[in-house]
């Protein structure tokens, strides 16, 4: 894996004080769906087991389905509609982690990557359910309920992929080592989260449920005797991840992977940005 | 005993559906009632016999009815090609198309 | 045991309209036939994942991204379903598969060619689909009963591909100058291939298929059909078809076109497409792949 990540842009180059503390959250939702609904979908066609394409598929489709609803609360709040929100920014406005950026690799790298994220992503939804801007708490309780057949997915495969040969066990490890610290960057702090917090529209800190999330798979890591780069602190009771997280993408700052897909992805899009698709 | 759980196809070719059980304390006695409790009007073309505990059920409904997104992007309601479809044809009547 | 009286009593059986579940018997010719026809449809529905497959990342909208993925996901899903028909009958899906990526059998020759633009989604999504659903109805009424029903679920399920085609097409079509170009270039790439998709016109004699009715119709009465409900709609968006020779002709009752160069339908489907080895290859990479995956969960790796 590249560990030099390249970077698209320097962190001035896009202004993040043009968009609310509101704003900066719901795209760094929505896009963190919006992408990995499309790595996902890279699977579509060609998954290991034809069952599994369809499922999978079925996951990347939820993803890009829950992004479409946090664009339009941004629609709701900016004027400009979903789609456009989707595909004409520039590559340095998305705010995406870097977790999802990642090129398809092989299988057990996918479900690694799927199930970190799930997992994290359940306890921001959790949080979220509870938050005082209505539209955002009403969506987040509807998409929580979609995201448990994610997890029954998560588990099956982590499980499998663990314990049924050493060769599947070798390369989800793999995959795992070279994901953690991307996947802590799944919290990586929110530009403006302070008021977030204030305002209730965030019920927790990111830090806070980064500790939330480690706390909760920990049973996991632990019964199957995967990596986890944490240590629970014995006075508080916590975990404390081990691992520098990889920061950057709430900021804008994205690898060249990502430029890759954004032009992909909009190369049909900008053929001709006013016309009607 | 045992509760079998009985499928009817009522016709050659057609599919099964669920037509009812009966209990008994065997796979061989299960075929002779469900001939008598599922056939005897002729109203099945062949049935299926199964054991209750080897059903599995899904009727969580945050799995078969996930609520949040939109789905009808995969159904045929989901596309309204009238009025655009009027538009192009009121364009293309408009320009000097040959017939 | 297979004795003239039993396969004549069978063939006029089928004939008739009988239903012929996996379980009864049949004739040794009836069962491979059904199997080779099932399986070539299968391997069109995976193959035919391909072509499509490659846009899936440059939709331009939230909703095609969403609909274009939901339509190759039903692609695959299909592939299983007739694989699992095919597998009843007595050849292993990984025997299947392996047939095909070892170029022994074929796919459907729409699935053989390239696409160049969104133009091209478009147009398969409605007239490919529309060729194919065409072919679908008419094997509802398979004598292999199995068969039957499995096409009752993926007309059911496919109905929405061709609006979503037909839906990209009107779109385009009452949009900027350029897109209208897309959908007639992408037009005039996909006709002469929809003109060969359901096949040569073959004495009905000499079709083990109809005889046995496997399928149910002609392979010119389904090209007839499909040109009936379709060529005046292409025609009503202002588009034109490139062939010279296309009219109705209202004595015969039917449409008049050029006919194709039918030795190039046998080279494209044996493999010698423009695209035929590269889809295959990407099919071959995907396979091997991930052959780790299926040895650990399909109980194959100790």
């Amino acid at each position: 894996m590249d560990k030099q990540v390249q970077e698209t842009q320097s962190p001035q180059a896009f202004d993040m004080w043009g968009l609310t503390p509101l704003q900066i959250l719901l795209f760094a939702l929505a896009d963190d769906e919006f992408i990995l609904g499309y790595r996902n979908s890279e699977w579509t066609g060609i998954a290991p087991i034809l069952e599994e394409d369809v499922a999978f598929s079925s996951m990347s489709q939820d993803e890009i389905g829950h992004a479409r609803l946090y664009y339009e609360l941004l629609q709701e709040l900016t004027g400009t509609m979903a789609d456009k929100l989707a595909y004409s920014r520039k590559p340095n406005e998305y705010l995406c982690c870097r977790l999802v950026e990642h090129r398809k690799l092989d299988w057990a790298h996918a479900i690694a990557r799927q199930f970190l994220y799930d997992t994290a992503d359940h306890v921001r939804l959790e949080a979220l359910t509870h938050s005082k801007y209505e539209p955002l708490a009403n969506a987040t309780q509807k998409i929580i309920r979609e995201e448990k057949y994610h997890l029954m997915h998560g588990d099956m495969w982590l499980t499998r992929l663990a314990k049924l040969s050493t060769d599947s066990r070798a390369r989800l490890e793999g995959a795992l080592v070279v994901l953690w610290p991307d996947a802590l960057g799944i919290f990586e702090p929110l530009p403006g989260e302070e008021q977030l917090i204030a305002d209730g529209v965030l019920p927790g800190t990111m830090s806070d449920m980064c500790t939330d999330w480690l706390g909760q798979i920990t049973p996991y890591f632990y019964n199957l005797e995967l990596p986890f780069p944490a240590t629970l602190d014995e006075r508080t009771g916590l975990y404390i991840p081990t691992v520098e997280p990889v920061y950057g993408g709430r900021r804008g700052q994205h690898t060249g992977e990502f430029t890759e897909l954004w032009k992909e992805m909009t190369s049909v899009y900008r053929l001709d940005p006013e016309a009607v698709w | 005993m045992p509760v079998f759980e009985i499928f009817q196809q009522p016709r050659e070719g057609k599919a099964f559906e669920h037509g009812g059980n009966l209990v008994a304390p065997d796979v061989e006695m299960a075929i002779l009632y469900a001939r008598e409790f599922y056939a005897r009007r002729q109203e099945s073309h062949s049935i299926w016999i199964v054991p209750r505990e080897a059903i599995v059920e899904i009727s969580d409904q945050d799995l078969l009815h996930p609520p949040a997104v939109d789905r009808s992007y995969r159904s045929v309601a989901g596309y309204s090609v009238r009025d655009t479809l009027r538009a192009t044809r009121g364009a293309v009547a408009g320009s000097n198309q040959p017939d | 045991m297979e004795d003239q009286n039993h396969i004549e009593e069978f063939t006029a059986f089928v004939q008739k309209g009988g239903k012929v579940e996996p379980g009864d018997w049949m004739p040794d010719e009836y069962r491979k036939a059904v199997l080779k026809f099932v399986e070539m449809h299968a391997n069109s529905e995976l193959m035919g994942v391909l072509p499509e497959r490659e846009w899936i990342n440059k939709a331009p909208t939230l909703k095609r991204k969403l609909a274009l993925t939901a339509k190759v996901q039903d692609e695959v899903g299909h592939a299983e379903l007739l694989y699992r028909v095919a597998e009843d009958l007595g050849k292993s899906r990984e025997d299947m598969l392996q047939d095909l990526l070892d170029g022994k059998t074929k796919f459907h020759n729409v699935f053989h060619y390239p696409t160049y633009s969104w133009g091209d989604v478009a147009i398969i999504a409605w007239l490919v689909d529309a060729a194919a659903i065409q072919s679908q109805k008419a094997l509802l009424d398979s004598s292999y009963a199995p068969y039957a029903r499995t096409m009752q679920k993926i007309c059911w399920e496919e109905s929405f591909h061709i609006k979503h085609g037909y839906d990209i097409v009107i779109t385009m079509m009452n949009g900027t100058q350029q897109q209208k170009e897309m959908i007639q270039e992408a037009l005039n790439r996909w006709w002469p291939p929809l003109v060969m998709f359901h096949g040569p016109p073959t004495p009905i004699e000499k079709d083990r298929d109809l005889h046995y009715r496997i399928k149910a119709k002609h392979n010119g009465v389904l090209r007839q059909e499909f040109f009936a409900k379709y060529i005046p709609k292409i025609f009503e968006l202002g588009l034109t078809l490139p062939d010279p020779n296309i009219h109705f002709d209202t004595e015969a009752n039917e449409w008049k076109y050029t006919e194709p160069d039918w030795n190039e339908l046998k080279m494209v489907v044996t493999g010698h497409g423009p695209r035929s080895q590269e889809r295959l290859d990407l099919r071959r990479v995907a396979y091997a792949d991930t052959q780790w995956v299926r040895d650990v969960v399909l109980g194959k790796a100790a």
